[in-house]
């Protein structure tokens, strides 16, 4: 009798040991489950027994397991075939992967898929790889503009000299070195690695090249008709009388702007062709030129009540092409007068940065300061370019007469930039923190730069 | 124990392999640097770009910066790592090879500071000639930085084939030069093609001893 109550109570503990345990799988599994699979199916899921539900859960992931290969595989594909190059460098600089444009970009014609090289080994690119470095260094988005230049090698395929020799006598020698402008643009990846997008620029250099000498010919071209044709003007003046007199004498005046705006193009074509041949060097003093640069706009000046203010610094001595800077704080001064309001003033500051270091020669630096309403921030970048007029949003002010606003080639700046190219300065525009005014920067180099 | 020593040795190892990368990886950035100043200096000559002579000064100060660097740095490793056989041979002609480059970026660096004053003449009839000298000499500069990377031996041994060419150009240029006759105006332009020629003829020679060297890494015989 004990020995059965004994047996029924450890088999009543046995089961419900086992039921507890069957329990508590189930609410593990079920637990599992819920955290893996997806919201909209968990009504489903709770309804079967467990081991079908982890079937079906394995089953499900499987299949996503192999969407999401064949996503990936998508993806490689589609960066494969994109129009722009694309590389990415482990942390060691070694080149993981590279699309198909990138390798004609680069011209990486050593590389097989699933190689895992030095990138230097593929591509002889100092710019690239310091591109690479200083993305990993900054963890920042970078971007950068260089040509690469590409030199032909003496391949192991075609290693007889001979083959080489023909080669070289048969094709034009400028095969031997190709180059092509690229704008990189690299992010930092996971694990140290970084990505680098790569896109062709040379169409676009190709194309403003020939657009520029497309101008320079024109010009050229229009040069000599329009000097007969002011002749003919002239000449036609004086057997006139009004009001036929007053119309060519209109026409005149538009033939000299013509015949302006041609030859300042084809001025900024010469000096950008060919920079260091145009200066002259001479000692002058900055202070002393500027002043005369006001002399002569003085009249304008007054005429609009408008005054400077010169902080002359100790004097300035630099080496400089003398009618050339005067052609620039010319064309400077007189913007500044023609953008400020009447009864104001401009100042132009000029200052000596002597310290010389490693990077930073002695030089001279002007500050021309009006007090206009400043340049538009979309204008900023564009406006040193030839051509490139910022004055539609100065027309704003009402101040300005729209005689002003026609005159003027649209190339001064680009002008005044080149000539400060040429005497190794820079020149920048950006606009007075404080009173808004435009602000251009002329920093000009004390002693020439020694050619040799 | 012995699986404690054996995995140091294993990282010591991975950590010799990995600055050993990283010398060659210098080695190749060094290459690059030179190329470009090679290719300045051509520019300069040839296409008349002044402002590759300024460039070029700055070029020059990271190639010897770097050439300190790679010597030093090869100096340690082969006293503090003890390497064998193959990395001992690609250190020591490392060391050399290093030199060879920054040779060819100093007369690189030569060539610019001619080709400025070479600017104020008119341009040589032989001039032409001259260039595609230059060309050549490039591509065996080129041809001896893939052989480097790519360590092959074939490659390597192959640049000098190719700098018979140079060495004829250059006896051909130098006749041309020295025995020219009436010839007007001051002497400055010949003198100053003589050098370039012989400078364009020094760097190939630097160039095939730079291929020689990778072959000597690979095979360990000296020819």
């Amino acid at each position: 009798m004990m020995a059965t109550v004994d047996f029924f109570i450890g088999l009543a503990l046995g089961i419900s040991l086992y039921l507890w345990q069957q329990f508590y799988f189930r609410s593990q599994v079920k637990k599992i489950i819920k955290i893996f699979s997806a919201d909209s199916d968990r009504q489903v899921a709770i309804s079967l027994p467990p081991l079908s539900l982890v079937r079906r859960e394995l089953y499900l992931i499987d299949q996503k397991r192999q969407e999401m290969e064949q996503e990936r595989d998508n993806w490689q594909t589609v960066i494969e075939q994109a129009p722009i190059g694309y590389l990415v460098v482990d942390q060691d600089n070694q080149l993981l992967w590279c699309n198909r444009e990138a390798q004609s970009l680069l011209s990486i014609d050593r590389w097989r898929s699933g190689e895992v090289r030095l990138l230097l080994e593929l591509v002889r690119s100092y710019e690239l790889d310091r591109l690479i470095e200083k993305t990993r260094k900054t963890q920042k988005n970078q971007e950068k503009d260089w040509i690469f230049y590409f030199t032909r090698y003496a391949s192991s395929i075609d290693d007889s000299a001979e083959k080489i020799m023909s080669l070289y006598s048969n094709r034009a020698s400028s095969s031997m070195v190709s180059s092509i402008a690229l704008r990189g643009y690299s992010f930092p990846l996971s694990n140290y690695q970084v990505g680098v997008f790569l896109v062709n620029l040379q169409p676009l250099v190709e194309l403003s090249q020939s657009r520029d000498r497309t101008f320079s010919d024109l010009a050229h071209e229009l040069k000599t008709p329009l000097t007969s044709i002011s002749l003919v003007g002239e000449n036609l003046l004086t057997r006139l009388k009004n009001p036929e007199h007053r119309w060519v004498e209109q026409m005149l005046k538009e033939i000299t702007r013509l015949i302006n705006l041609v030859q300042e193009w084809l001025d900024i074509t010469r000096l950008q062709d060919d920079p260091t041949q145009i200066v002259k060097y001479e000692s002058l003093e900055l202070s002393e030129l500027i002043l005369s640069v006001w002399e002569i706009l003085e009249p304008i000046a007054e005429k609009k009540q408008v005054t400077l203010n010169h902080t002359p610094a100790a004097t300035v001595i630099i080496e400089g092409d003398r009618s050339r800077l005067i052609q620039v704080f010319l064309n400077l001064l007189d913007n500044a007068i023609k953008h400020s309001p009447p009864d104001r003033g401009i100042s132009v500051n000029l200052t000596l940065d002597s310290s010389e270091t490693n990077t930073n020669k002695p030089q001279a630096i002007i500050d021309i300061i009006d007090s206009g309403s400043g340049f538009a921030p979309s204008d900023l970048p564009h406006i040193f370019e030839r051509l490139y007029r910022g004055d539609k949003s100065r027309t704003r002010n009402p101040d300005f007469s729209s005689e002003n606003l026609v005159s003027g080639s649209g190339l001064g700046l680009a002008i005044a930039r080149q000539i400060i190219y040429s005497h190794g300065g820079s020149i920048n525009a950006q606009n007075h923190p404080q009173h808004g005014g435009a602000w251009i920067r002329v920093t000009l180099p004390l002693n020439r730069i020694r050619k040799n | 124990m012995s699986r404690l020593q054996k995995t140091t040795r294993c990282l010591e190892n991975n950590h010799f392999e990995r600055s050993l990368k990283r010398i060659q990886q210098d080695v190749l950035r060094m290459g690059t640097l030179v190329e470009q100043s090679f290719r300045m200096s051509h520019q300069c000559l040839f296409e008349r770009e002044i402002d590759a002579a300024k460039k070029i000064i700055y070029l020059d100060k990271r190639i010897d910066r770097y050439y300190r660097q790679i010597e030093l740095d090869c100096a340690t490793m082969m006293t503090l790592q003890s390497p064998v056989a193959q990395d001992l041979r690609l250190l020591s002609a490392l060391m050399q090879l290093v030199r060879d480059l920054e040779r060819i970026g100093d007369y690189a660096q030569d060539l610019t500071e001619m080709a400025v004053k070479l600017i104020k003449y008119p341009p040589h009839s032989c001039l032409s000639e001259i260039r595609m000298m230059s060309e050549h000499a490039q591509l065996m500069l080129a041809t001896s930085l893939v052989a480097l990377a790519d360590l092959d031996a074939r490659i390597g041994k192959s640049i000098q084939q190719l700098d018979d060419t140079v060495d004829i150009a250059y006896e051909s240029l130098y006749e041309q030069l020295a025995y020219q006759r009436n010839f007007p105006g001051v002497v400055e332009p010949i003198l100053l093609l003589g050098l370039i020629i012989r400078h364009l003829e020094r760097m190939a020679d630097h160039a095939t001893n730079i291929g020689q060297r990778v072959a000597y890494i690979v095979t360990g015989e000296i020819k």
